[in-house]
């Protein structure tokens, strides 16, 4: 990788030696990217028509093909790649033999569909009882919503997350960009790896069953607190400011999220006009007084619309990079509404490295890199996210299928 | 036996994010120490909701719930005797974590090489808003930052309006959380097998871009820019949420194949608008969204959502009711199936509410071990157990206060 200090490079992964079997699609990817980037040996299992990523837009060039997903290539970087008839009796008895060497096996099909290929967690675990074997579907492998069918917005829906997005006089909106699916990948990293470290120390693995619903109602905030102290419903209020001083504010080239008022921050509220007053911004004699430094006040229609009237005026005729880097001299926590091309010329992400360039089938792709630093055993993409089949003659040659073998197994189209 | 007993963590972290982190690595059974001051507390502490609505330091749902299973240590790290204590307490961990900006810990006399130098294979977590190093090292922020900083809030919401964001301090909530504790199961792994501690570095605006790969690469690669598209599908139609019967009642539905939107049909009784021919072509039913959503609406709206959410589930068509915290908590059998609300005896909020972690073992038990301390509650007793002092020496200590 181009971004990486030569030095790391030798350093091995944290998880060097685990072998991990991802034959998940989008609910699981993920997950098996934060291992395979950690240094696992990750190897993606696709049916021989490929996954379900490959065909999800963005396409390279805009050209839908094969080797052309960047959803697929950015979730499955750093994994070895094969292709494998399941709902075959040899696709069936060759992972088998694949899972006699792995340690975790992440999968997502809808409850049921591995029972009746007989690699249902029970069935694997009778012959390996070691493996780490992670389920994650849309409510969970058991219970009344088993069976349902789910995708991003209905989780998001099911979970509670949406109702407490988007605006109060609208529909409630979702958050950008599948964060269900990924909040299920999440968690399943954690669930499995907690799953690994028992089964390393005692050498049984177990089932892990993750449902995405579920993983979506950790995000809830205070919503559940709110029903169970106090009795109240918590709904949306996207575009109004929390305090005078709390929300998004227009400024010259965007928005900037300034947060002078709100959790333990009555410091933040005298920094704020300080700064104000040496900016010599009209108005700011509205902000004397001690109720200014009540919560009560800041959150009273009054304050708010006092507040705008004399902030906003001002922060028209300045740019958000300006605001940020001023007010955050001054320890007030002020941020910019980024867009995605702001997270490109950011200089804090430079200068960490952030985005990785991977090539990939000829393509240069610039991605985000590292969500962590770990000195000791850093954070690498070993390899660009496998092509269809590409590591089949390795894969199963490790197994003991010659390459004849493999000839007749792809001419059935088992892989 | 729990999956991390055996293991301990010195915990600096404060507030949302670092709290849920070390949160998930108690509730598995690691002792979690939390350090806390009753001069400058935990402002989770002081935020709602609270117990009967009445503030409290020992009476926030918000606090609790990221706190659960842990112990409280309160401790004024800036008097001069602190720092030998802590030092004592840190030998015996095997995890030191914070979520300061850069420069508290070091202020502390408690930056990674300074612990490092009194245990050598600790584990130590940093994550500040930022990063360790680089330009903006010492900027600082909380979740709604991070929100704006990494793109969700410009991302999120109508196109015709403000970006609305997630509605929640998201990256608090699930990104920084898991990011930092898988990468710390990873070092301990790492750890039993050489023996040898790190340093990890999560800048917490990292988690949460990392989830945007497709959207980053779409601009990198394809130069596109992705604008807010409100609940609408880049390519799928109907998407959306839609209005049932009752006071903000809705439903989410999601119709990607021509086999679904066949499904979505009859789920809705056949209505004779849907049997034009044009909305069986899933082109037209994308150039045309809008009107078919209003449509859909009006088909919805005579619908109690639940009823809805079966009849579409019947025909394999993805639809949830959009559930309130009162649903999910009350009415929904998946999550009452799963177990997942537990009730636990705090001993100052009385019976109530946590969520399990959202997923289940085959043999070991998914359980919260205690509620959330209250503010000191453990200070005591890890005196005397853990860092050996007697009780006059504890009374001194509280005396001038070093221990408060």
């Amino acid at each position: 990788m181009s971004n990486q200090a030569p030095s790391q490079t030798e350093r091995p992964g944290a998880l060097t030696g685990l072998r991990v079997l991802d034959l998940s699609g989008d609910l699981g990817n993920y997950c098996g990217k934060l291992f395979a980037d950690m240094g696992a040996d990750v190897i993606l299992i696709e049916p021989p028509s490929g996954s379900e990523l490959r065909f999800e837009p963005p396409f390279i060039g805009n050209m839908p093909a094969l080797e052309n997903s960047l959803s697929f290539a950015y979730h499955n970087t750093s994994k070895r790649g094969v292709t494998l008839d399941l709902d075959t009796a040899t696709g069936q008895a060759m992972f088998k033999e694949l899972a006699a060497r792995a340690e975790v096996i992440i999968e997502t099909s809808k409850p049921g569909t591995m029972a009746r290929r007989g690699l249902c967690a029970e069935s694997i675990h009778r012959l390996y009882p070691q493996i780490v074997y992670t389920s994650i579907t849309p409510f969970g492998s058991t219970g009344p919503y088993a069976h349902y069918e789910a995708d991003d917005i209905t989780a998001l829906a099911m979970g509670g997350l949406l109702y407490l997005g988007g605006y109060a006089d609208t529909a409630p909106i979702r958050v950008y960009g599948k964060q269900a699916i990924l909040c299920a990948n999440m968690f399943a990293s954690v669930a499995t790896m907690l799953a690994v470290l028992e089964a390393e120390a005692g050498g049984l693995g177990q089932h892990v069953d993750v449902s995405m619903q579920e993983a979506v109602s950790m995000a809830l905030e205070t919503s559940v607190q709110y029903l169970d102290l106090e009795g109240l419903v918590r709904k949306r209020h996207a575009g109004e400011q929390r305090f005078a001083g709390t929300g998004v504010y227009p400024c010259l080239d965007g928005q900037i999220y300034l947060m002078a008022g709100g959790v333990g921050a009555n410091k933040f509220w005298e920094r704020t006009v300080q700064w104000f007053n040496d900016e010599q911004m009209p108005g700011t004699e509205a902000f004397q007084g001690d109720s200014w430094k009540h919560i009560e006040y800041l959150r009273s229609d009054e304050a708010k619309a006092i507040f705008e009237k004399v902030f906003v005026p001002w922060s028209r005729t300045k740019t958000k990079g300006y605001l940020y880097h001023e007010g955050q001299r001054r320890k007030i926590p002020i941020a910019p509404i980024s867009e995605t091309s702001d997270l490109l010329s950011s200089r804090q992400l430079a200068f960490r490295r952030y985005f990785v360039e991977v090539l990939r089938n000829g393509h240069s792709l610039l991605m985000p890199g590292a969500p962590y630093k770990l000195d000791r055993t850093p954070w690498r993409i070993q390899r660009p996210a496998p092509l269809l089949g590409q590591h089949n003659t390795e894969v199963y040659g490790e197994i003991g299928i010659s390459l004849d073998e493999l000839t007749r197994l792809f001419s059935r189209r088992i892989i | 036996m729990a999956i991390l007993n055996g293991l301990r963590i010195t915990d600096f972290c404060w507030i949302g994010a670092g709290a849920y982190a070390t949160k998930i690595l108690a509730d598995f059974g690691a002792d979690v120490i939390k350090i806390e001051n009753t001069e400058r507390i935990d402002s989770l502490r002081m935020a709602a909701p609270y117990k009967d609505g009445k503030p409290g330091i020992n009476r926030s749902g918000y606090f609790a719930d990221r706190n659960s299973s842990k112990r409280s240590l309160t401790l004024d790290m800036k008097h001069p005797r602190s720092r030998e204590l802590v030092l004592d307490l840190i030998r015996q961990s095997d995890i030191v974590a914070n979520n300061f900006t850069p420069g508290v810990m070091e202020r502390f006399g408690l930056s990674y090489s300074e612990v490092r130098a009194v245990k050598p294979d600790i584990i130590y977590l940093s994550m500040s808003m930022q990063g360790a190093q680089g330009p903006e090292r010492d900027y600082s922020g909380y979740g709604a930052s991070m929100v704006a900083l990494t793109g969700l809030q410009h991302l999120s919401g109508l196109p015709e309006r403000d970006g609305a964001g997630p509605g929640t301090n998201y990256p608090d909530h699930v990104p920084n959380p898991c990011h930092a504790t898988f990468a710390i199961l990873a070092a301990i792994r790492h750890r039993r097998r050489t023996g040898e501690g790190q340093w990890i570095d999560l800048a917490q605006i990292e988690p949460t871009i990392a989830l945007l790969g497709p959207t980053v690469l779409d601009l990198t690669v394809n130069d596109r820019r992705h604008e807010r598209q409100g609940n609408a599908h880049g390519y799928a139609a109907p998407h959306g949420v839609y209005r049932c019967e009752g006071d903000d009642r809705w439903i989410a539905i999601s119709v990607k194949t021509d086999e679904q939107w066949r499904g979505l049909q009859c789920a809705l009784g056949s209505p004779t608008w849907a049997a034009d021919q044009q909305w069986a072509d899933a082109r037209t039913r994308g150039e045309h969204a809008s009107e078919l959503n209003r449509l859909i609406e009006g088909e919805t709206t005579r619908w109690k959502a639940e009823t809805l959410m079966e009849a579409c589930q019947t025909e394999s068509v993805p639809a949830g009711v959009v559930q309130t915290s009162a649903d999910v908590v009350n009415t929904d059998p998946q999550l009452a199936w799963r177990k997942h609300w537990i009730r636990l005896d705090h001993p100052e909020m009385g019976d109530s509410l946590y969520s399990a972690p959202p997923f289940r073992y085959s043999r070991t038990p998914v359980e919260l071990r205690a509620p959330a301390p209250l503010l000191g509650q453990h200070t005591r007793e890890i005196c005397q157990t853990l860092l050996g002092l007697s009780d006059s020496e504890i009374d001194a200590l509280v005396a001038d206060k070093v221990l408060c």
